[in-house]
């Protein structure tokens, strides 16, 4: 198993814990969100000590970091709450302090925490991509551009946009008095923290400041609302949609059945391209919302139709039971 | 794009993942048991929302809503309603 759907979870409700991984720096305390069992991918809010300081140095994964309060600052740089950094895996940092103390989160994205002193990049380090942003001072709030897309009052800040997966890091925010009325699934993984609000989900209740949530594809949320408004961080392993719906007790499995089902209706090419491999075996996912479109496959075979396999045969016929030799039964005379 | 540089992890590390893996473990439980606890409200809640998808109307996209009939409406099935998976 990776990371298990933890949802919801409010960090305030636990302690900060010493870190002590070998390579890091004291002075840092940390409370888990999630962690993937497989690899020591993981999920934090991370507090630094006033005077916390720790030397250059790089990670063997990627790393992302959010400073939610306080500031870290290099020799001649200062990060304020709002500042965001994405590091490629083996890129070195300068030299950070936080000599008032400082609270962020840290993402650690396909291996476990890791620290190594260093003031030179890896061999294997993509500096290119190192990304270091104040959301907060040098970006303005735009609607989602996702479609279909959240109501009005749901507004977004992309952080990170990763071209080859459209995994993205984002900045949220939900207006004081947002409501949206359908139940959601995703097929990306989607976490969020709530640096600061209130919000509701009809499945799971209100989700708090400092309330998180790691929930793998296809699992339901909403509806929605939030009264006094929210900003939160999110973020996604690949592309997301927004699979809408009004039915609360579906399960993941149906949900991603009717998702391959949508996509056979959206792109019917691609999908009998990709899923056949031009063998135009006439198979159709189920959709829980459409029950009357049944499977051609099976109406094919329900009322004796020859069809089409595409893949060299003029006509196809299964046979509905194998035929059985028949027991040579010896009578007596 | 290299994910992860290849490296050793140490006996501290293993020991630590261990660690926190054994304590997700028992977080997760918890929270089944919270959301379990939770059934009786969520219960209500989805009901007001299946009122309110009637009356004024279900969020097809953005702001776009439409009023779903009373023969649309789904049926609960008999299986345990489950939220977290």
């Amino acid at each position: 198993m990776a990371r298990p759907h933890i949802e919801p979870f409010v960090d305030r409700d636990v302690p900060f814990k010493k870190f002590t991984l070998p390579g890091f720096a004291k002075g840092m305390h940390y409370k888990m969100l999630s962690l993937d069992t497989d690899n020591g991918a993981c999920s934090m809010t991370v507090m630094f000590e006033n005077g916390f300081s720790q030397p250059p140095g790089m990670s063997y994964t990627d790393m992302e970091l959010f400073i939610m309060s306080g500031y870290l600052e290099s020799d001649d740089k200062r990060y304020d709450a709002g500042t965001y950094f994405w590091v490629p895996p083996g890129v070195s940092l300068p030299a950070l302090r936080a000599p008032r103390g400082c609270v962020a989160l840290m993402f650690y994205n396909y291996a476990e925490p890791s620290f190594v002193e260093s003031d030179e990049d890896h061999q294997l380090a993509e500096r290119e991509h190192l990304t270091i942003i104040n959301a907060y001072e040098s970006m303005a709030w735009t609607g989602t551009s996702f479609f279909p897309a959240t109501a009005t009052g749901c507004l977004v800040k992309v952080l990170r946009f990763d071209q080859r997966t459209q995994a993205f890091t984002f900045l949220y925010c939900m207006t004081p008095n947002f409501s949206q009325d359908n139940i959601s699934y995703h097929d990306c993984i989607e976490e969020a923290y709530h640096i600061w609000g209130t919000s509701w989900m009809m499945q799971f209740g209100n989700l708090p400041t400092g309330g998180y949530f790691y929930r793998p594809p296809y699992i339901n949320h909403g509806a929605f609302a939030c009264k006094l408004g929210t900003l939160a961080l999110g973020r996604t392993d690949s592309q997301l949609y927004n699979h809408f719906h009004f039915n609360p007790w579906t399960t993941p499995e149906e949900n991603r059945e009717r998702a391959a089902s949508r996509i056979l209706s959206w792109k019917p090419e691609l999908y009998r391209w990709i899923e056949q491999h031009g063998h135009n075996h006439p198979h159709v996912p189920h959709d829980f919302e459409y029950p009357d479109e049944g499977d051609p496959h099976a109406i094919a075979h329900a009322s004796g139709v020859p069809h089409d396999h595409g893949d060299g045969h003029d006509h196809h016929q299964h046979e509905d039971k194998p035929k059985r030799r028949k027991k040579k039964v010896s009578r007596k005379k | 794009m290299v994910k992860v540089i290849e490296h050793k992890l140490s006996r501290e590390v293993k020991a630590w993942l261990k660690r926190e893996a054994a304590e997700q473990k028992e977080r997760y439980k918890l929270i089944v048991e919270e959301q379990e606890a939770l059934a009786p409200k969520r219960d209500k809640w989805v009901a007001e929302f299946l009122e309110r998808i009637q009356t004024k109307g279900f969020n097809v996209h953005a702001d776009m809503r439409r009023k779903i009939p009373a023969s649309e409406i789904p049926k609960q099935p008999r299986r345990k309603f489950k939220v977290v998976f």
